[in-house]
């Protein structure tokens, strides 16, 4: 009889890198498919490509420098669907392929593959497009929602207009990239990650209180700081690019700070600096300090407990 | 460089072997500033090689009456001089080059690699040596800033040296020419730099080897 | 009752992986084999010296084997009869050990016993010299020799004692079955150990998910002094003895310490019950209860003589239902694994698993994604992402610097990790690795001084 010889625990989690991806996938679904019912066909172009060539890129990398082919824990596909919800729908095709080959060869393989890389893909490759085509990056539509008679009409991003009212930013009758112009959709998302136990509440609640807060201290009004958690990418930042494990802080304290401080950067941002939006730029400079806040914010440890107490 | 050295060697280890930017990763504050477009690149790094040459001939020549505790400032002295011919023929010669490479002319004297060469080859070895690390130097330096300006150029605007390439459908990737594309170029040539010398050496290990 | 817990931990396993209810509702059975093979080591500390030899005649309770100092207990004939052997026989993990080999003559003579009657008009003073004579160690799996449990200097002082019934380890259902069918023998043995110490606060400490045992074990409790039942909540590693310390007491044992530097000390059920049979009946522990279960074909709960073989006790289990893949003793989750079944059962054994080849096969590492699972499972407050890659690159001093020492090795962080890295495996490596790099320069120091 051979029997199999190896260290405890004999028994795993059902939970693996693939199940907690196809979680985020899920999740990121009811976002999807508001983007395309909202934007319609091109919408669905700019995700369906940036899906297939975010996969093709990690398959190609990782045959080209012959590392074990991993498209399967469906991490890739995470990236393509994330960068195409963060473009504008009319964003042209080679736009989107480079994008999704930044991402994944340069952001990711290129620091070592996944849990390894220190930006979030997405969003660095959307920094990377922003900076690169300004105009194609913030050329935005007034959705059409199918509507027969009505044209897509070219806009600025409500940020920069401040035209809408709260409703319609809610439900996503506003011009926007194809991802965040439903905030119902996302928080739906939301709750998805939560019940599945794919992120906890932390970083999304924290960021978003923060955003409104500090909206709130700078301008003193508080519809102001409704609407700024409302427009724009804060919901969609903090729920699917704040929460990515590879590149948030790991203990509780570590978490809050970071996200506490992303809502301020990104509040700046938008009050003093010349973009519009700042939620990229927010997120992708806490991703570089999250090792440290994971340094020095750890958990307390079990048996340096100062005081004892009596029975 | 302790070992005795041709004069080709000396120059193909700047070129290659020790190449400044890629190798040494020295003079990255120029390198990552000026190569927008592959003929800045060029003019500094042509700029830069006169400089070096000089200064390494005139190090040189002098290393026997340089006191080794002042050495550092009379290097500084010596490069000052060069640097100063230099940006007035440019001014004079070149007024458009002059323009755009701007600031970046004086601070060829505060160019690690010049520095860096003379402390640790001019002051040792003789004129005719050093004219030939500083040549080679030189030119490795200016081969990677041209290369860098050709790259960034042509994807940051389309075109190589002002001719047009690419095409006028050709949308430029603007990030390449901005700051943080230079760090973004600098990054990956280098990489690529170190993979292919790195497979060259394995190879020659491995020819050995059989060759044992 | 308000139910108590510690910090983090893994709550709850996967209903798949408890694998409790085939045994669960099982009566505890007596099996007695032809042939025991009773090792030498089964306790921490140093193993025990024969004192018989090869066809001598064994009476039950007769020492075979002699304890060495203090921190070592005898080893006691669990059946009588004739010794077939004294030899070497492969252990789990410290290489070969002594054991007694006794054929079964089925008389079931037993030596001559010295009852010190009810354990509460006992001398207290006997009490712990009988448990060390009975050769009584912890029976939850450690195996710490219990009088040396017991017996603190210096001015250490007990003011709690907690009986560890919370049974969080996987396919276990022998301390569960104790509770329900022999309760007032673990409360017998608690007042025994509180008598000796002087300590009148005892818990019983048992998770929400027995609470048939909790009934029984409240009921046994009546009219006893200083003795209650608390409530845990179902979590995994609810029965480590730091864990249930916090969760009882408030305080933490500190690192590097031990229980009774936070004045408690804790004790499992089936020890308590083996004490109360030592003072009682002056019965020396030869038997114990353990779960057989996974893919046999009858999963039992059985009473077994110590040194009673694997194969034998899976066929009286009705024999493998499939083929095995991998055998363990204890849980799921801090289980050592057997290189064959002709390993006989040691005092410690509270489980024998049965895994098929599907469960057994284990999966390759893919890349951590820092996804902090194993961070939020930690029962400890540790960082085993961080610790893992110091140990992945043989970093000790770093692994020592993050507190890998302070790892109680609960396999909760391996559990959880969605990539399936050896968390746990690598930190018993490096935790191993530095306690044998700090004997070694203590024995160089030694050495230094007598030159």
């Amino acid at each position: 009889m051979s029997l199999r010889i190896s260290t405890a625990p004999h028994v795993h989690s059902p939970v693996t890198t693939q199940r907690l991806m196809l979680y985020v996938l899920i999740a990121l679904l009811p976002a999807a498919a508001m983007g395309v019912y909202a934007f319609g066909f091109s919408a669905l172009l700019v995700l369906g490509l940036a899906c297939v060539s975010c996969v093709c890129a990690e398959f190609l990398w990782q045959k080209i420098a012959r590392q074990p082919v991993r498209v399967g824990d469906l991490s890739a596909l995470v990236t393509g669907l994330i960068l195409g919800l963060n473009l504008p729908p009319t964003a042209p095709w080679w736009m989107v392929v480079i994008g999704s080959f930044f991402a994944i060869m340069i952001v990711k393989q290129l620091f070592g593959g996944l849990g390894d890389n220190f930006l979030n893909p997405a969003l660095a490759a959307r920094a990377v497009l922003l900076a690169s085509w300004p105009v194609h990056m913030t050329h935005y539509v007034t959705p059409t929602f199918f509507k027969a008679g009505v044209d897509a009409v070219a806009t600025a991003t409500p940020l920069a207009t401040k035209g809408a009212s709260l409703m319609e930013l809610f439900l996503g009758q506003i011009p926007g990239t194809i991802g965040e112009v439903s905030k119902a959709a996302i928080l739906a998302g939301l709750l998805i990650l939560l019940v599945t136990g794919t992120v906890r509440w932390r970083i999304p609640v924290i960021l978003v209180a923060s955003v409104f807060c500090w909206t709130w201290v700078l301008t003193g009004s508080p519809d102001a700081a409704l609407m700024a958690i409302l427009s724009g990418g804060v919901l969609f930042g903090a729920v699917f690019m704040a929460t990515d494990y590879v590149t948030s802080p790991i203990t509780n304290f570590a978490q809050i700070v970071y996200a506490f401080l992303a809502g301020l950067i990104i509040v700046l941002i938008r009050q003093y600096g010349s973009y519009p939006e700042g939620v990229t730029y927010g997120i992708l400079l806490m991703n570089i300090a999250s090792p440290l806040l994971d340094r020095f914010l750890p958990q307390r440890i079990y048996g340096y407990q100062k005081e004892v107490k009596k029975a | 460089m302790s070992e005795k050295k041709s004069l080709g060697g000396v120059l193909m280890n700047g070129i290659v072997t020790e190449n400044p930017t890629f190798r040494l990763v020295l003079g990255t504050c120029p390198t990552l500033a000026v190569t927008t477009s592959a003929l800045n690149g060029l003019g500094m790094g042509a700029a830069a090689t006169f400089v070096l040459v000089c200064s390494n001939v005139a190090i040189s020549m002098l290393r026997k009456f340089i006191p080794d505790q002042v050495r550092i400032p009379a290097f500084i002295v010596v490069i000052c001089t060069f640097v100063t011919m230099v940006q007035l023929l440019m001014q004079a010669f070149v007024p458009a080059l002059y323009d755009s490479l701007g600031m970046f002319i004086p601070l060829i004297v505060v160019n690690c690699i010049i520095l860096a060469r003379a402390e640790a080859f001019a002051s040792k070895n003789t004129p005719i040596a050093s004219a030939a690390d500083g040549l080679g130097m030189g030119i490795g330096f200016t081969l990677a800033l041209t290369l860098m300006g050709s790259i960034r150029e042509l994807i940051g605007n389309g075109s190589v040296f002002g001719v047009n390439v690419l095409g006028a459908s050709y949308e430029p990737m603007l990030l390449i020419v901005l700051a943080s594309g230079g760090f973004l170029t600098f990054g990956l040539l280098l990489g690529t730099f170190n993979l292919i010398v790195k497979k060259i050496e394995q190879k020659k290990t491995k020819k050995e080897a059989q060759a044992a | 009752m308000q139910k108590k817990t510690f910090r983090r931990g893994i709550h709850p396993l996967h209903s798949a992986h408890e694998g409790k209810t085939s045994t669960r509702n099982l009566e505890i059975r007596d099996y007695v084999s032809d042939t025991v093979i009773i090792s030498m080591a089964m306790n921490i500390g140093a193993p025990a010296k024969p004192v018989v030899k090869k066809g001598d005649q064994v009476l039950v309770g007769q020492v075979i084997g002699e304890a060495q100092g203090f921190m070592s207990v005898p080893v006691h004939a669990s059946v009588s009869g004739e010794v077939l052997a004294v030899e070497q026989i492969p252990s789990l993990g410290a290489g070969p050990q002594m054991a007694v080999t006794i054929k079964n003559d089925f008389a079931d003579n037993w030596v001559e016993l010295h009852p010190l009657g009810s354990v509460e008009h006992v001398d207290p003073a006997k009490v712990i010299p009988a448990i060390q004579a009975a050769g009584i160690t912890g029976m939850g799996g450690a195996s710490f020799p219990t009088h040396v449990k017991l017996t603190f200097g210096n001015g250490k002082t007990c003011d709690t004692i907690i009986v560890n019934g919370a049974e969080c380890e996987t396919h276990l259902t022998a301390d569960y079955r104790l509770m329900l069918e022999n309760s007032t023998r673990i409360v017998d043995g608690l007042r025994a150990v509180m008598r000796a110490l002087n300590v009148n606060n005892g818990v019983i400490a048992i998770e929400d998910n027995k609470m048939e045992a909790v009934a029984a074990m409240q009921k046994a409790v009546q009219g006893r002094e200083g003795v209650r039942v608390q409530v845990m909540r179902t979590k995994y590693p609810q029965g480590g003895e730091k864990q249930l310390i916090e969760a009882i007491t408030g305080r933490q044992v500190p690192s590097g310490g031990l229980p009774i530097d936070v004045h408690a000390v804790v004790l499992n059920v089936g020890t308590c019950a083996a004490i109360a049979d030592a003072v009682i009946d002056g019965k020396p522990l030869i038997s114990r209860i353990t779960t057989v279960t996974g893919a046999v074909r009858k999963p039992a709960n059985l009473r077994l003589r110590i040194g009673t073989i694997t194969e034998d006790i899976i066929g009286e289990c009705g024999g493998y239902a499939e083929t095995p893949g991998k055998i363990f003793f204890g849980g799921a989750m801090t289980g050592m694994c057997l290189p064959n079944d002709q390993m006989p059962i040691f005092k410690s054994t509270n489980g024998i698993v049965v895994f098929n080849e599907k469960e057994s096969k284990s999966k390759d590492e893919s890349p951590c994604i820092h996804c902090g699972r194993c961070v939020a499972a930690c029962p400890i407050g540790l960082n085993p992402y961080q610790i893992k890659v110091a140990a992945d690159k043989s970093d000790f001093e770093a692994a020592k610097k993050l507190h890998v020492m302070d790892c109680i090795l609960c396999g909760s962080c391996a559990y959880m990790c969605p990539s399936r890295r050896w968390l746990t495996p690598s930190f018993k490596f490096a935790k191993d690795h530095i306690a044998a790099e700090a004997k070694a320069k203590q024995a160089a120091a030694k050495g230094g001084e007598q030159k």
